[in-house]
């Protein structure tokens, strides 16, 4: 099935069209059984007397004069000729039927008629008194359709159409409108209710839609309050705990101290993201540089002491959350830094697809199996299980909350060269 | 230097305050405390402070509110490093419009809060007072073509469009833009603009300056914005105007 076939529309459009055909096609059937019935006898038995007259004529008139009136006795529906008839059979039919029965009663007994026939139809055959063969070709009675019938026809299928697609769009807007708005809940985070007017089940639809809505707003504002409860909770004692293992005395216990509440610090901050991530909406969207973006990045990573550089690249403005942005590349870079030292950033562009950021490393790379779990929160992979190298297990899960929220797709694949590419697939420009 | 520098820690949780006086005694800074405004203003009016630990949430008179009056007295009143709760943009931005130089946000690490002190300080020093601009809330700065957020600390080219800022870039350009017209030192520009990862920072201000000048889209042979001094250093050549929103 095609694509255009499977939508609603094209389903009622189709099963209107077929009935309306249908109906259509007996009501015309019956009309014109009706109408050859009552009109065939008619003319036939008006043929019949016409016949029986113009047989006459010819027996009165002598032999040689007869050719010369024969053009003059033909009718639209038959002929007459001298010639004698064919000794083939015609099929039996009701009209043939019909016609030798009104011939025979009309000529009978002064004449003995035959219904014969060849390929031009059937023929009915008499001798005259003289002996002189006389067939008369019969061509059967053909309704005559007006014009205006498939004229009106067409007409009807139109009105048809016009009233499906109306009637159709009355059911699949509010389709449509719920599809949106899930649409704009699941990645957006949106949750603007649905009007709730309409006819009572559309009403319906919209009203459990949007208490759905609301109890999933609510449970997920519920779990950021108490993550953020226990984040900001923790906040205070980290902090004095950090003041009091720096008023310690420098040792191995004191670093390793340290290093305990820096990985229990991140992991509060990277809950608190990773929660906020999940619907990130309260960023506005403008037009950004992404040259610059990129170049800012790579530049503080280089500041700071870190194998990461942009390559060359064209230009692209687009329009988006920059900040949402910035946090994805950083996250991005993070994790190639992590596993793979040596980063580059990349920016492809172009005109006629979409901008797009790669991210580029010359670590292992990750099982092909596992380029998709890793976006999970708190995976890890097998060979970062010390908590040295694997960081929180939230980095790549904020990056892809990140990027959904921006409308950007996100992917990781192992480069052919060694490595591991990240791709950022921006949504495409709608106007520049 | 004659005496140590002296700070205001003023913070509502005692363990706190008192593990950072500790901490910053440790490292050769006088500290003092205090646990609220009323604490604040009396230990203000009786010692010479350098530099005032504010935090953002405190009972009674807030931070935010505490920092504006403090900017309002009209006085020189001493540099404010703000302590957030979290790292929420919306706290930073009131911080910083209210006045505050700086903002760290809880948990911190206690020597980042000694690299931030040491940095207002320098900053404050680095030039003679008359140079010095007091820290006040213009949100934005434009100049030719360009305007700077200072908060959201990006650039915003004539046709709105973001161009991001890296850190070192902001700082440099953050000091061009508060000294405009006047001629600034390679020394001058490296101690301005070494702020909170000074210890990474060790790239030479000429290739900032070029960066910069890229970001600008500014002609090295002819800048319209940070020309070269011979021998002496740099200057930012086109006005800049103030805006508060």
């Amino acid at each position: 099935m095609s694509g255009w076939s499977r939508t609603l529309f094209a389903r009622v459009v189709l099963i209107l069209l077929v009935w309306l055909i249908a109906a259509q096609g007996l009501a015309y059937w019956v009309v014109m059984q009706e109408r050859s019935l009552a009109v065939g006898s008619m003319m036939i038995d008006y043929a019949a007397k016409d016949i029986a007259g113009a047989v006459a004529l010819l027996e009165r008139l002598p032999a040689g004069e007869r050719p010369a009136w024969l053009p003059k006795l033909d009718r639209a529906n038959y002929r007459y000729s001298l010639a004698p008839t064919p000794s083939t059979a015609t099929p039996d039919t009701a009209f043939t039927r019909a016609v030798l029965a009104a011939l025979r009663a009309a000529l009978e007994p002064m004449h003995d008629v035959v219904m014969r026939g060849n390929d031009a139809g059937p023929q009915v055959g008499l001798q005259l008194q003289d002996g002189t063969p006389l067939t008369i070709a019969l061509a059967p009675p053909r309704m005559r359709v007006s014009v205006w019938l498939p004229l009106a026809l067409l007409v009807q299928l139109a009105i048809l159409l016009a009233f499906a697609w109306f009637a159709v769009r009355l059911a699949t807007r509010p389709l449509a409108r719920l599809a949106a708005a899930a649409d704009a809940f699941g990645s957006r985070g949106s949750a603007a209710p649905l009007p709730e007017n309409g006819p009572t089940e559309v009403a319906h639809t919209a009203a459990a839609f949007n208490a759905m809505q609301r109890r999933i707003v609510e449970q997920m504002s519920e779990r950021l309050r108490i993550l953020g409860a226990v984040s900001h909770d923790l906040q205070t004692p980290i902090t004095r705990m950090r003041l009091r293992v720096e008023l310690l005395d420098a040792g191995s216990v004191r670093e390793r101290l340290l290093s305990d509440l820096h990985a229990m610090q991140s992991l509060v901050e990277e809950g608190l993201a990773y929660a906020h991530s999940a619907h990130a909406v309260e960023e506005g969207e403008r037009a950004v540089d992404l040259h610059a973006l990129l170049d800012s990045i790579s530049c503080d990573y280089a500041d700071a002491g870190s194998q990461v550089r942009l390559n060359p690249s064209v230009g692209a403005t687009v329009v988006t959350r920059p900040n949402a942005l910035r946090r994805i590349v950083v996250n991005l870079v993070d994790n190639a830094l992590k596993f793979g030292g040596d980063v580059e950033i990349e920016l492809r562009a172009g005109p006629g697809r979409p901008p797009t950021i790669a991210v580029l490393d010359r670590g292992p790379g990750i099982p092909e199996a596992e380029l998709e779990s890793v976006f999970e929160p708190f995976h890890r992979l097998e060979s970062s299980r010390n908590r040295d190298t694997g960081g929180t297990g939230l980095g790549l899960a904020i990056a892809r909350n990140l990027a959904h929220s921006i409308g950007a797709g996100i992917s990781l694949s192992n480069r052919s060269s060694g490595g591991l590419e990240a791709l950022i697939t921006l949504p495409p420009a709608e106007a520049s | 230097m004659a005496r140590a520098d002296h700070v205001l820690v003023v913070d509502d949780d005692r363990d706190i305050r008192d593990l950072v006086k500790r901490y910053l005694e440790k490292n050769g800074v006088r500290a003092s405390v205090a646990a609220n405004g009323r604490q604040m203003r009396s230990l203000l009016d009786a010692a010479d402070v350098d530099l005032v630990v504010l935090d953002l949430m405190l009972p009674g008179e807030d931070g935010i509110t505490l920092c504006r009056d403090l900017r309002a007295d009209g006085k020189q009143s001493p540099p404010i490093l703000m302590l957030t709760a979290r790292n929420e943009e919306a706290d930073r931005i009131l911080g910083l419009e209210m006045g505050a130089d700086d903002y760290l946000s809880k948990p911190f690490a206690p020597r980042e809060l000694l690299a931030r002190i040491r940095a207002i300080l320098r900053r404050a020093r680095a030039l003679p007072a008359n140079l010095r601009i007091a820290p006040e809330s213009h949100r934005w700065l434009r100049f030719g073509e360009w305007t700077l957020d200072t908060t959201a600390r990006h650039l915003l080219d004539a046709n709105d469009t973001l161009v991001s800022l890296s850190g070192a870039e902001y700082r440099l350009l953050r000091v061009f833009l508060d000294h405009p017209q006047r001629v600034l030192t390679r020394d001058q520009l490296l101690n301005l603009t070494q702020g909170r990862d000074a210890e990474a920072f060790d790239r030479s201000v000429d290739l900032l300056v070029s960066r910069l000048r890229r970001r600008l889209r500014d002609e090295a042979q002819e800048p319209k914005y940070i020309k070269t001094v011979r021998s002496e250093g740099y200057v930012f050549c086109s006005p800049v105007a103030v805006e508060t929103r």
